[in-house]
């Protein structure tokens, strides 16, 4: 099956992003500019999400209501997250 | 619009109560034996269930709204009146949580639950047993509430539970943690029943049934639900890690937190403020559907009052700091909450005008269901005024804590259930097939609406009175003394609302199917009470209007169609509608939490009593784990969906779009634990704050795990769609033999933190880390429990023969902890 | 985020109530009850009119009605409603804009001038600590009464040792969170010499019904004796022993 092979695909690239994730800490990133290895780390792990969500749970191939109901619920949070940590800024 | 084509309106001469003459093949008991109540999975029982017990809280709640108003009947010394101070407090606290949780919410459920599906033309809810369950969890909360207060004492805290007074610290009564617990388990069934009913709506509509056609009744259930599904997870999240500070330690709330109490206040009013909508939004449907048919005009502007209401549904979730101006946060965030709660309003107003306008030019009947609605509307207007003085901020500075917020809060949400009082009395006829007392019916709405203006509008004239205390200044004496005397005219409306309806269910005239002239919805165009399965045969709407496809057209036969002469298609399908699961399932998790109760920072109480809730928990959770298990495994059949409208969710099965609704209020639970992490870490100071584990290795050695799980879930779905046994048992084998790796990494890491000293009471940072990712490792576990049923199952071929749907459901909810994990695993290890 | 420029611009405008606390709120206070009882008259008014009039009386009827079964339509009477929804849009907008340019001033007004006093709420009572001009504590508190001069602004800095109470003189019309950990700031000024109640405004527990504390609005001359005094022996003290001083 070709979606075989894709899934196998993109279990590994799974595995480097996680890795490189903790390459970033390892090579001192984080002491050297915070900010920037904050906002690497935190894009390998949406970028990770969106591909898990994407074709393991294969939401590219379903209508696309059921990613809007999920983006519903993360939108929510970021909500949430974001206007109460400002408002205390 | 020709007579042909209309439904049978007079159906309702069936003689048997249609329901009973189906007990043969559903196995449901007829109406009189307790044991249908305990079994049935059908909405319209589910719903009746519902309003009852719904009732039944109202009358608990109001009599502590008496008690309140007793003791405030004069400014009380210390130790005067009829309740002590504490005793006040849980009257207060009470009388908010049940008159929210327990009534307002449910009633309109039981609406939700009735007349919904007739509205849609479905036949039951998509997931019936869950539907029950939702309601036995209800119920169990509710009880727990009852057994809260003779633990020591129930919650003291008011009903917004707010940090840090609402800890073991400032509130040690084993019963205020039964309190909580009730909420999460309220918040269950709210969860549960919001998954049933958004994929029932979505997918289970009659052919022609558009979105943009569906009742408003329907539409404002809807968008209930909606709104139910993603801020109870909020309030769901507050009150876990609200428990994990009571039961386990944690210090999330604790006085030396920093941001601990704005924490609350942010999770609270984050769930708290789309509350008020997901309370008052069946009452505006009903209103909608009232004024439609009693002033015989259809509702003026429908396209711009739906418009309206989703809009509102959406905009809730961005005004929750309007309950917070005077806390510590900045003007820039009070600016943007001030803006967005003008902007609030403004669809309401245009709701309060459609609702006026289609009065205009009608035939108004004044029959009580239109008192009710009317008065409600009333009520709304100056709710809604007096809210606009709160959204002032300048204002808001100085009503904050005072009787004009108490006012206001009373119009709205009471108005609210005026109409829905009116609801009542229009689906009466309806739900029992019996007429009520007109006479009294218009009696009970004078003395109501008396009551009502009487007890709540001297409290605007006293507003200077803080909330929640019973000493004030002597200058609002009187004002209280009216309250009070309004309050008792209140109760007795109740008193007549509920002995008419009684009276009438007992010995009242059979009601036509039919009863109100102008009224449009299709539960009006089946007999009184419907039968079991809803219609006299197909429902449609592809025609352009409502008929039921295969049922005796020729006028005569209508009666026959909904006496049981089902020879249409809808009986070929054996549909169940009775579990005892539910039921069960209910029980369990009223002991599992009495048991539980018991536990408090880590300990449980000293001797007898505290083997007695050692006992009980350990009976709970192995009742709970069995009960659920035996409804897994329990073979029933329930109503596809599918046969008419589903935009948008077309092509997407009942059971998996209900995993995606569900997994999408799991994403907001996660969102709060995370969001307060991040919250508390920014009060912390960010960059001073650092993982509490030393190393990021195991984290990323468990990362890897879940990946390769996820994968071998994959792996399981392929080898089901080669029907290959042994590859699916090989598969699911593997993930979870991984799951397991996860968790044993896991335990290690946490044994080495707990030997070096570092554990759950170990400070903000300690606690954030260990009850988030305490949270994911409860899905793990839970996701294993369920791979070890799966592969029970797989080995008997169970997947390989059929599609392996189920697999691909169970995947779905394994690859979201993963995705969970994805994000837990920077937050907590490396940044 | 607010232009520093703009505020000032609609601020000096003479549109926006300025003064003390008890000025503004009145001032806003009375607009909006004048409005709000003329809106709710009318609107009620209004659907109570047609309620009457179209009531039904039996007779003749030549409009078509909705019937039992039909797909749920209903409109016209758009234009209507967009134009009484404008007209509310409008006076509530208007109203709670110009009450925007009092709430800056509010917010405005807080630090620079005045006696600054850090509130603390306590299970069940207020602590009074006075604080010197660099903000610094000055050695000088009380507990249940709080002393301040007459006519001069007082900035309050509110804060709670145990739970979640809220500080508020109603008669002066200011009120302030009081929340273990963090501070919240307002400010009032008193016009006459004369005693007032301060209430805890947050359900904190047993004692909440009769958690206040005396206000007492002195002279300047008075203030500035009790408060000589009170630094005095204050120093007396050992530096240690302040926090037990002035109850």
């Amino acid at each position: 099956m070709a979606r075989t092979k894709l899934y196998t695909g993109i279990y590994v690239a799974l595995f480097v992003i996680a890795t490189m994730q903790v390459g970033i800490e390892q090579i001192g990133l984080l002491e050297e500019s915070y900010v920037l290895a904050l906002a690497l780390i935190t894009a390998f792990s949406v970028i990770k999400a969106v591909i898990v969500a994407g074709y393991f749970q294969h939401l590219v191939w379903e209508p696309r209501s059921l990613t809007y109901v999920m983006m519903l619920g993360f939108v929510g949070f970021l909500a949430l997250t974001v206007a109460a940590s400002y408002s205390i800024q | 619009m020709t007579d042909e084509t209309q439904p049978r309106t007079d159906g309702g001469t069936a003689t048997a109560l249609p329901g009973d003459s189906h007990d043969d093949g559903s196995h449901l008991p007829p109406r009189w034996s307790i044991k249908r109540w305990l079994i049935t999975t059908n909405h319209k029982d589910v719903g009746i269930l519902y309003i009852v017990t719904a009732m039944f809280f109202l009358v608990f709640g109001g009599m502590l709204a008496l008690l309140i108003r007793a003791q405030m009947w004069a400014p009380r010394a210390p130790g005067e009146g009829i309740l002590s101070a504490m005793a006040y407090n849980q009257a207060v606290s009470l009388h908010g949580l049940i008159m929210v949780f327990w009534f307002l919410s449910p009633i309109a459920t039981g609406f939700g639950n009735y007349i919904v599906p007739l509205q849609i033309g479905a036949e039951d809810l998509a997931f019936p047993r869950l539907n029950a369950l939702s309601y036995w969890l209800y119920l169990a909360s509710g009880l727990m509430v009852f057994a809260s207060f003779f633990q020591g004492s129930t919650f003291a805290g008011g009903w917004t539970l707010y940090a840090p007074l609402n800890i073991p610290a400032f509130m040690p009564s084993i019963g205020a943690t039964t309190t909580v617990f009730a909420i999460v388990t309220f918040c269950a069934s709210v969860t549960v029943g919001g998954v049933n009913f958004i994929t029932t709506i979505h997918r289970m509509r009659a052919p022609g049934l558009t979105m943009r056609s569906l009742p408003l009744f329907t539409w404002s259930w809807l968008l209930t639900v909606w709104m139910m599904l993603l801020a109870f997870a909020a309030l769901l999240a507050a009150c876990m890690i609200l428990l994990s500070d009571r039961l386990l330690g944690t210090t999330y709330f604790a006085m030396t937190t920093d941001g601990g109490s704005v924490l609350w206040t942010h999770l609270f009013w984050f769930f708290g403020h789309p509350e008020v909508y997901i309370v008052f939004f069946p009452a505006l449907g009903a209103m909608a559907e009232i004024f439609q048919t009693f002033s015989g005009n259809r509702i003026v502007g429908r396209k711009w009052f739906i418009v309206s209401m989703v809009l509102v549904a959406l905009q809730s979730f961005i005004v929750w700091m309007h309950h917070m101006f005077l806390t510590s946060i900045n003007l820039e965030v009070k600016t943007l909450f001030m803006a967005t709660t003008i902007g609030i309003s403004l669809p309401f107003d245009l709701m309060v005008f459609a609702l006026i306008y289609t009065l205009i030019k009608g035939r108004i009947r004044w029959d009580t269901p239109m008192l009710y609605a009317f008065g409600a509307l009333v009520l709304f207007i100056v709710g809604g005024i007096t809210g606009v003085f709160l959204g002032a901020v300048v204002l808001d500075y100085e009503f904050r804590g005072t009787y004009w917020v108490v006012a206001h809060f009373h119009y709205v949400m009471v108005s609210g259930a005026t109409a829905l009082i009116g609801a009542l009395f229009y689906w009466f006829p309806k739900i029992t097939g019996k007429t009520y007392n007109e006479f009294l019916g218009k009696v009970s709405f004078a003395v109501f609406f008396t009551g009502f203006n009487l007890l709540y509008f001297p409290m605007f004239l006293a507003w200077g009175t803080p909330r929640r205390v019973f000493a004030y200044r002597p200058e609002y004496l009187v004002w209280h003394r009216i309250a009070s005397v309004g309050a008792v005219i209140l109760g007795i409306s109740f008193l007549l609302i509920i002995y008419n309806l009684t009276k009438s269910l007992i010995s009242g005239d059979d009601a036509a199917a039919n009863p109100w002239p102008y009224s449009t919805t299709a539960e009006w165009a089946v007999s009184s009470p419907p039968p079991l399965e809803n219609f006299p045969g197909t429902p449609s709407y592809a025609s352009g209007a409502l008929e039921f496809l295969g049922s005796d057209d020729d006028g005569s036969g209508a009666a026959a169609a909904t006496d049981g002469g089902h020879a249409t298609e809808h009986e070929e399908v054996h549909v169940d509608h009775a579990s005892v699961w539910p039921f069960v399932t209910g029980v369990f998790s009223f002991v599992t939490v009495i048991g539980l109760s018991g536990l408090q920072v880590g300990s449980y109480p000293a001797g007898l009593e505290g083997l007695f809730y050692q006992a009980t928990s350990v009976v709970g959770v192995v009742g709970l784990i069995s009960a659920i298990s035996a409804m897994g495994y329990e073979n029933f059949t329930a109503h596809e969906g599918g046969f008419g409208e589903t935009w948008p969710f077309g092509g997407v099965e009942n059971t998996k779009m209900g995993m995606w609704v569900f997994l999408a209020s799991d994403v907001v639970l996660f969102g709060a634990f995370i969001g307060a992490s991040i919250f508390l870490r920014v009060a912390y100071g960010w960059t001073n704050w650092h993982p509490v584990p030393h190393n990021p290795i195991p984290g990323l050695v468990n990362t890897y795990l879940l990946l390769s799980s996820s994968f071998s879930v994959i792996l399981a779905l392929v080898a089901a769609k080669k029907h290959s046994r042994k590859g699916i048992v090989a598969s699911l084998v593997i993930t979870f033999v991984l799951g397991l790796g996860f968790l044993v990494n896991k335990g290690i890491e946490w044994l080495e933190l707990f030997h070096e000293g570092v554990w759950l009471d170990s400070g903000v940072r300690a606690s954030t880390y260990f009850l988030t990712t305490g949270l994911h490792m409860g899905h793990v576990i839970a996701g294993l429990l369920i791979t070890a049923y799966l592969i029970w199952r797989a080995w008997n071929g169970a997947y390989s023969e059929g599609s392996g749907e189920t697999l691909e459901y169970f995947g779905l909810y394994w690859h979201f902890v993963d995705i969970v994990w994805l994000f837990l695993f920077p937050l907590f290890y490396i940044v | 985020m607010i232009p520093d420029a703009i505020a000032a611009s609609v601020l000096q405008s003479g549109l926006i109530p300025r003064g003390t606390r008890v000025q503004v709120f009145s001032e806003i206070y009375w607009v909006f009850l004048g409005l709000g009882t003329l809106v709710g008259a009318v609107v009620i008014g209004y659907m109570l009119k047609n309620a009457y009039k179209y009531s039904d009386r039996g007779g003749a009827d030549e409009k078509e009605r909705p019937k039992l079964g039909e797909m749920p339509t209903g409109g016209g009477k758009g234009k209507k409603l967009f134009l009484s929804l404008s007209l509310s849009a409008i006076i509530v907008i208007s109203l709670i804009a110009w009450t925007y340019g009092t709430l800056l001033f509010v917010e405005g007004q807080t630090g620079d001038q005045g006696v600054d006093v850090e509130v603390e709420g306590y299970q069940f009572g207020w602590n009074f600590h006075y604080l010197n001009d660099d903000g610094e504590y000055s050695g000088v508190n009380t507990t249940g009464t709080l002393r301040v001069p007459v006519d001069t602004q007082v900035n309050l800095q509110i804060t709670s040792d145990d739970v979640f109470h809220n500080f508020g003189i109603p008669a002066l019309s200011v009120k302030g969170d009081a929340i273990p950990g963090e501070t919240t700031e307002t400010w009032f000024k008193a016009t006459e010499a004369k005693n007032y109640t301060a209430h805890c405004y947050e359900l904190c527990g047993q004692g909440h019904s009769y958690m206040e504390a005396g206000v007492i609005v002195m002279e300047e001359e008075a203030y500035n004796d009790w408060y000589a005094e009170q630094r005095a022996s204050a120093e007396n003290d050992s530096a240690g022993n302040i926090a037990a001083a002035g109850v």
